[in-house]
C-alpha cells in the first residue's frame, strides 16, 4: 500500500517535470525565433541598395557596368573590354567597398563582416574578414533578371 | 504525542514546500522580466536607429536629392550629385526648410584625400557640405546612411552615368 502511494507520487512528480519542460521549451523556441528576426538592419539594407548602383571598371560595348549588372555578367563568365574577368572585378570592387565602409578592429564597433552572393546553387562571391560572432546586423537582398535569381547576404559582426 | 509530532512534521514539510515553490516562481519571474526588459531596451534602440535612418533615407529620396528617372529607372537610396551641387549654390532659398542643422555628403569609395567640392573643382572632390547652419562646421547629432552618389559623365564618345558609394550625414539639434 505504502509502495503504491510512493509510486503514484513519483508519477505525479514526473508529470509535473515533463509539463514544465514542455513550457520552458516552448518559451525558448519563441524567444530564439524573435531574436533571429530582430537582427535585420536598416543600415546594412541601405548599404546593399547603395552598392548595387556603384559603377565598376568593367566595360561592355555599351557602358561601364554597375555592380548589379556585373553580378549577372559574372554568372555568365563575361570578360570585360579591358580583358579582366567580370567575377574578378566584382570580387575586388566589393572587397574594396566593404573594407572602406565597415572598418573593423578591436577598438571599433564592427569586429568583422561576411559577404555572400549566390545565384541559384552557385556561389559567385564569398569573403569574410575579422571576427565572426553571434551578435551581428545583416541584410539580405534577392533579385531576379532573365530567369536568374540572385541572393546577396551581408552581415557585420559586433 | 507521536501523532501530533507527525502532524507538525507534515505542516513543516508543507511550509518548506510552499516557500520553495514561491521562491522558484519569484526567481523564474525575475528571469523572464529581465529578458523582457532587455528585449524592450534593444527593440527601443532598434526603433530609434530605424527612425534616424528613415529620416536620412526620406531626405535622400526627396525630390531635391534623389536621382528619380535621370539614370534609367527609379533607384532607391540614390542621390543625384549634379542636383545637390546646384542645391548647394541655391541653399539660401531653403533656409529652415528641413528643420535640421546640417547636411553633408561624403564619398566613401573610392577613398581619396578629403577635398570639399566647390563649383571650380567639381567633380574632382569627395565631400559636399550642402549647408551647416551659421558655422563653418556642422554641429549637433549626426545620423548617416549609405547612398549611391550618381552623376552624368561625358567622355569623348561616351556619355554615361557614374555612381559612387557615399554617406549622407544629417545633423540635427545643433541650433540652426
Amino acid at each position: 500500500m505504502k509502495n503504491k502511494l510512493a509510486q503514484e507520487e513519483i508519477v505525479g512528480f514526473a508529470l509535473i517535470i515533463i509539463i514544465m519542460a514542455v513550457i520552458i521549451l516552448f518559451f525558448l523556441v519563441f524567444y530564439l525565433k524573435e531574436e533571429r528576426e530582430s537582427v535585420e538592419s536598416y543600415e546594412a539594407n541601405s548599404f546593399i541598395q547603395a552598392f548595387l548602383h556603384y559603377t565598376t571598371e568593367c566595360e561592355n560595348y555599351r557602358e561601364y557596368l554597375s555592380i548589379q549588372k556585373l553580378i549577372f555578367e559574372c554568372e555568365k563568365d563575361f570578360v570585360c573590354l579591358n580583358e579582366r574577368n567580370s567575377c574578378e572585378v566584382l570580387n575586388s570592387t566589393l572587397k574594396g567597398i566593404v573594407e572602406e565602409s565597415w572598418k573593423t578592429g578591436g577598438d571599433r564597433p564592427v569586429k568583422g563582416y561576411e559577404m555572400n552572393i549566390t545565384s541559384g546553387q552557385k556561389e559567385l562571391i564569398y569573403f569574410k574578414e575579422g571576427e565572426i560572432s553571434a551578435s551581428y546586423q545583416g541584410a539580405k537582398q534577392d533579385f531576379l533578371s532573365s530567369g536568374i535569381n540572385v541572393e546577396i547576404l551581408f552581415r557585420a559582426y559586433s | 504525542m507521536v501523532r501530533n509530532n507527525k502532524a507538525q512534521m507534515k505542516i513543516q514539510q508543507m511550509a518548506f514546500m510552499l516557500i520553495a515553490v514561491t521562491l522558484f516562481f519569484v526567481l523564474a519571474g525575475m528571469f523572464f522580466l529581465r529578458i523582457s526588459f532587455s528585449e524592450l531596451r534593444s527593440s527601443a534602440e532598434l526603433v530609434e536607429e530605424k527612425n534616424a535612418l528613415l529620416l536620412v533615407s526620406k531626405l535622400a529620396n526627396s525630390p531635391e536629392f534623389s536621382c528619380e528617372n535621370a539614370f534609367g529607372g527609379v533607384k532607391i537610396n540614390c542621390v543625384d550629385e549634379d542636383k545637390i551641387m546646384a542645391l548647394k549654390t541655391n541653399i539660401d532659398k531653403y533656409s529652415g526648410f528641413w528643420g535640421i542643422s546640417g547636411i553633408e555628403v561624403r564619398k566613401i569609395y573610392p577613398l581619396d584625400e578629403l577635398t570639399e567640392c566647390t563649383s571650380s573643382n567639381y567633380p574632382d572632390c569627395n565631400y559636399i557640405r550642402i549647408f551647416s547652419g551659421s558655422s563653418a562646421q556642422s554641429s549637433g547629432v549626426g545620423v548617416s546612411n549609405f547612398v549611391a552618389l550618381c552623376r552624368i559623365e561625358g567622355g569623348e564618345n561616351l556619355i554615361q552615368e557614374k555612381c559612387e558609394l557615399a554617406k549622407i550625414i544629417v545633423y540635427y539639434g545643433g541650433g540652426e
